[in-house]
């Protein structure tokens, strides 16, 4: 009796207390959708309250003011085209490695696999050297090219794992069936690995579309910018105005919040598996 | 009537001459090809690239250079900006990865329980894990500054004398990063933990009960050691991510005070663009290059060789 | 020559000969199994038939062609795959469509093609459903219906019936061989059970350790095999065996065995000299019981309703017999049988070969 008593208190403490760390943890988010939504004047008399009435003047301020749609857009293409190339060539480069018999291709795969250990600082200037001489600086090629280079050792990484637990019948069958290799591998193998790309667009999706120091560095000074590159900007310019920087912050938040809420079981899947090591 | 057989005699073997091997196990090299291509280009010659300029005093910019030798490399030992990056680098690596997995694990073993507000929780907690560092960074500076609501609420909670300059003095500052980062660093620990927590078979920590262990038993000799693999990939996971640190120390100090919270990743993107001395900054570079190598090839002939103890 | 030819097959896997010269003729439209224990080489002799393994050593003729550099997408064969390998993301029909879609053929004659392969299997209410909806038996067929669509010149099935029950898999024998009697076409089948080959094929190949044993038709295979191995592969519950020696005095020829059973041998008797090592073996169903038999006890007493196995004790040897008619004796009781004379088989020990009888 006492036992059972014991464990339903417990039980509760334990979901009091987490209850208490959520709320805790969740006080910066907290915080930026309030401040957001107040006008700034209101924050010295009351920092902590939530809105009395929500007022969209940051935020509408802040998206014409920042030019929010054109990074967003810019953003947009950049993830879209480098994720296109990383999943077209990932997993073709995959393929290769994990069914070609023989020493080499293992070679291959931990040349890969070295490119997601070492950071990359060692190679940012050099790059930044090649990028000017191929005119690429300022334009968001230079982006589209320089991510899938980043990124394809974690998307050969992922892929190869996933085609070497897949059963060669189909792969057989295809061949039997008449296909060239080429038409085994986009009819068969790649419709086959929607889960895993699944994976691989969501995490390099997401890594792309927050990284700031590499557009920082390839797009300042030209019309084009990403959605950090800007905020960064447009932080630095109005910082007195933080009810400003706070519109700003939040609506630059909102595609991702987005994606979060529309793809959570399929964000958290992602990154829980993809890291397997 | 004799059964027939056919195996052995009758017409003999026609032998073929050794011919090519035709590819039935081989796959078309352009297959690898255009991912080989882009990672050379970007990455790898780079890298090499890269190597060779600690080598010299180029600038960047200027088409002339000279090679130096070490002498890029003597600099950076005489260098206390230089040795103390070095030094956070580790610091926070190491500080990052730990709590990462400390705090994660624990989130992952009290959601692991059936809690009513378990769904909402771990959706709370993994959430910044996706958003975007830049921006929480900003978001962190405003509440770690000294009118912020940080100590707001902390003078409202009578711990006045708790107050900080969380960002202006150096053991604040390097806190604040920690807090800053980890804030959004724990949940990708704890959807982790919570996938190898769920794949231990229920009947295993079931035996372990009725063997008489109490839940600290049965934590430590079951649930532990069945996670090594899941331990695995998220340290060595924190600690790749973590000592490439670079959003968050850039926003929230930028390196200092001084060069209190200065890590070999901020140090080198100023070296090598605001100070244009990109030799010295490749020779950062490497140093930093072999420190990330060397610590992961540790932790991971550490943490595998956990887990094949445990099985 | 058509049908299917295997000539001088030798095959390696790095320094180990998994297959040491095997020829074997299949006759067009002939349906052959290649049947032997596990790891006796058979699928690999089959995937090397389909292009899917190099062929270290020898030929292999494909209605005349020589196909050993031929690759697999241009040989004409269909392949049935053990666990059916069919595509999962494609509907039933897609997957039946597959290899025409590739060829290019045009849309109407596709059609036509799978509605007539759905039709004679049966698929017509599935072919818009995915193989994750369909039970093991419709994935056969339809794996089969993948196969027929092509109207290929060899059909080549590796263990398809070994991921059903034991009651589908009689039915699937069953409609497999139909289909075999409708179409025509030459056929290789791979199996480890000595049952489909006996009731499916028209000629059997026994393999064993990468050689073949024999070859022939099923009933030539049961009633004169080559060798022990074949002997007691084929024919379930498998032939009794006795071992001894050979011993022929006075008027007399029997077989002693060690464990001191003696078979005595009237009238026929292999072509040995006394003394000479034996082995000697006959079918469970030509074990009767006799008053001049050998005295055994049984041991365990199995009926089936249309027959009975009696699994019994002589000497320590055990001896399986099945009787048509009900069996009356009991566990611990002890029976007197003894082989049907004109159904001795006789191998001799250093090889297992057959020994005529003489006379």
């Amino acid at each position: 009796m006492a036992r059972a008593r014991g464990f339903a208190l417990r039980a509760a403490l334990l979901e009091t207390g987490m209850l208490l760390t959520g709320v805790v943890f969740a006080f910066p988010l907290y915080l930026l959708l309030t401040l957001a939504l107040k006008p700034q004047s209101s924050w010295a008399s009351d920092p902590l309250g939530l809105p009395t009435q929500l007022f969209f003047g940051n935020v509408t301020a802040a998206w014409t003011q920042a030019h929010l749609a054109s990074a967003m857009l810019t953003s947009a293409l950049v993830v879209v085209a480098s994720t296109v190339i990383l999943v077209v060539l990932g997993a073709l480069a995959a393929y290769w490695i994990a069914r070609r018999v023989g020493r080499l291709s293992y070679g291959v795969y931990l040349f890969f696999i070295a490119g997601m250990i070492l950071p990359f600082q060692l190679a940012l200037i050099p790059l930044y050297s090649t990028m000017r001489e191929l005119g690429l600086l300022g334009s968001p090629a230079s982006l589209i090219l320089f991510y899938p280079g980043l990124k394809l050792p974690l998307t050969i990484f992922l892929y190869a794992g996933f085609i070497r637990s897949l059963s060669r019948s189909y792969e057989e069958a295809a061949s039997m069936d008449g296909a060239n290799q080429w038409q085994v591998f986009w009819h068969v193998v790649l419709p086959m690995m929607r889960p895993i790309t699944g994976t691989v667009v969501i995490l390099n999706g997401v890594f792309i579309w927050n990284d700031f120091l590499t557009p920082l560095l390839y797009l300042s000074g030209s019309r084009w910018a990403t959605l950090p590159v800007v905020i960064y900007t447009f932080v630095g310019q109005e910082s007195g105005d933080m009810g400003l920087v706070f519109g700003g912050l939040l609506v630059a938040m909102t595609p991702v919040l987005i994606a979060f809420f529309v793809l959570q079981r399929h964000m958290i899947k992602g990154f829980a598996g993809g890291l397997k090591g | 009537m004799t059964p027939e057989s056919a195996s052995l005699g009758g017409r003999p073997a026609q032998s073929r001459a050794p011919r090519r091997r035709r590819a039935v196990r081989r796959v078309a090299w352009w297959f690898l090809a255009p991912a080989l291509a882009i990672y050379v280009l970007v990455i790898v010659y780079p890298m090499l690239a890269g190597i060779w300029y600690a080598f010299t005093d180029w600038n960047g910019l200027d088409p002339d250079y000279r090679f130096v030798g070490l002498a890029n490399f003597r600099r950076l030992a005489g260098d206390p900006q230089a040795v103390s990056s070095l030094k956070m680098t580790f610091v926070f690596a190491i500080a990052i990865a730990l709590l990462q997995n400390l705090f994660g694990l624990a989130l992952a073993l009290a959601l692991n329980e059936r809690l009513r507000l378990r769904d909402p929780l771990r959706l709370l907690f993994f959430m910044p894990v996706v958003l975007t560092p830049l921006i929480i960074s900003f978001l962190w500076k405003y509440i770690f500054s000294t009118q912020g609501p940080l100590n707001t609420v902390l003078a409202m909670a009578g711990l006045g004398a708790w107050q900080l300059s969380w960002l202006g003095d150096p053991m604040p500052a390097v806190a604040s990063i920690v807090i800053a980062t980890l804030w959004q660093s724990v949940g990708l620990a704890m959807v982790i933990y919570l996938a190898g927590l769920q794949s231990i078979p229920a009947e295993l920590t079931e035996a372990a009960r009725l063997d008489g262990a109490g839940p600290w038993q049965v934590l430590r000799f079951v649930t532990l050691p069945m996670l090594a693999p899941a331990m695995t990939v998220t340290i060595v996971n924190s600690l790749i991510t973590s000592l490439k640190l670079f959003d968050q120390i850039y926003v929230l100090t930028g390196g200092g005070p001084g060069y209190a919270t200065e890590t070999m990743s901020t140090l080198i993107y100023k070296t090598a663009f605001t100070f244009a001395e990109t030799g010295y900054g490749s020779a950062i570079s490497v140093v930093f290059t072999f420190a990330v190598a060397a610590v992961v090839l540790a932790a991971l002939h550490v943490l595998r060789r956990r887990e094949f103890e445990h099985g | 020559m058509s049908g299917v030819t295997i000539q001088g097959v030798r095959k390696r896997f790095g320094a180990v000969e998994v297959l040491h010269g095997i020829d074997v003729q299949v006759d067009e439209g002939a349906f052959a199994v290649l049947v032997g224990p596990s790891g006796c080489g058979k699928s690999t002799l089959l995937r090397m038939v389909a292009g899917l393994e190099e062929i270290d050593d020898g030929e292999i003729r494909v209605g005349g062609r020589v196909v050993n550099d031929v690759e697999a997408k241009d040989r004409d064969i269909a392949m049935v795959f053990q666990n059916y390998a069919l595509y999962p993301h494609m509907t039933v029909a897609e997957n039946m469509s597959f290899a025409l879609r590739l060829a290019g053929a045009p849309k109407a004659e596709v059609r036509n093609c799978v509605l007539e392969a759905a039709r004679i299997l049966g698929l017509e209410p599935l072919l818009e459903r995915h193989p994750r909806q369909l039970s093991g038996g419709q994935r056969q067929r339809v794996a089969m219906g993948r196969a027929i669509v092509r109207k290929p010149k060899v059909f080549l099935f590796d263990e398809p019936l070994s991921n059903l029950d034991a009651k589908m898999r009689v039915q699937m024998r069953a409609e497999i061989k139909a289909l075999h009697q409708r179409l025509r076409t030459t056929t290789l089948y791979v199996t480890h059970d000595q049952v489909e080959a006996m009731t499916m094929a028209d000629i059997v190949v026994v393999m064993h350790a990468g050689r073949v044993e024999q070859i022939g038709a099923p009933l030539a295979l049961y009633d004169e095999p080559a060798n022990l191995f074949v002997a007691q592969f084929i024919g379930s519950p498998a032939m009794n065996v006795l071992r001894g020696t050979w011993t022929a005095d006075g008027g007399s020829s029997r077989l002693v065995t060690p464990e001191g059973i003696v078979l005595p041998v009237d009238g026929g008797g292999p072509p040995v000299e006394a003394g000479t090592p034996l082995a000697v073996g006959f079918r469970p169903e030509h074990l009767e019981l006799h008053d001049t038999g050998l005295d055994a006890e049984v041991v365990v007493v199995e009926p089936t309703g249309s027959e009975t196995q009696v699994l019994m004790r002589c000497r320590g040897t055990e001896l399986v017999a099945v009787f048509r008619e009900r069996f009356k004796s009991r566990p611990g009781e002890t029976v007197r049988v003894r082989p049907a004379t004109d159904h001795l088989h006789y191998f001799e020990t250093s090889q297992g070969r057959r020994l005529a009888a003489a006379g």
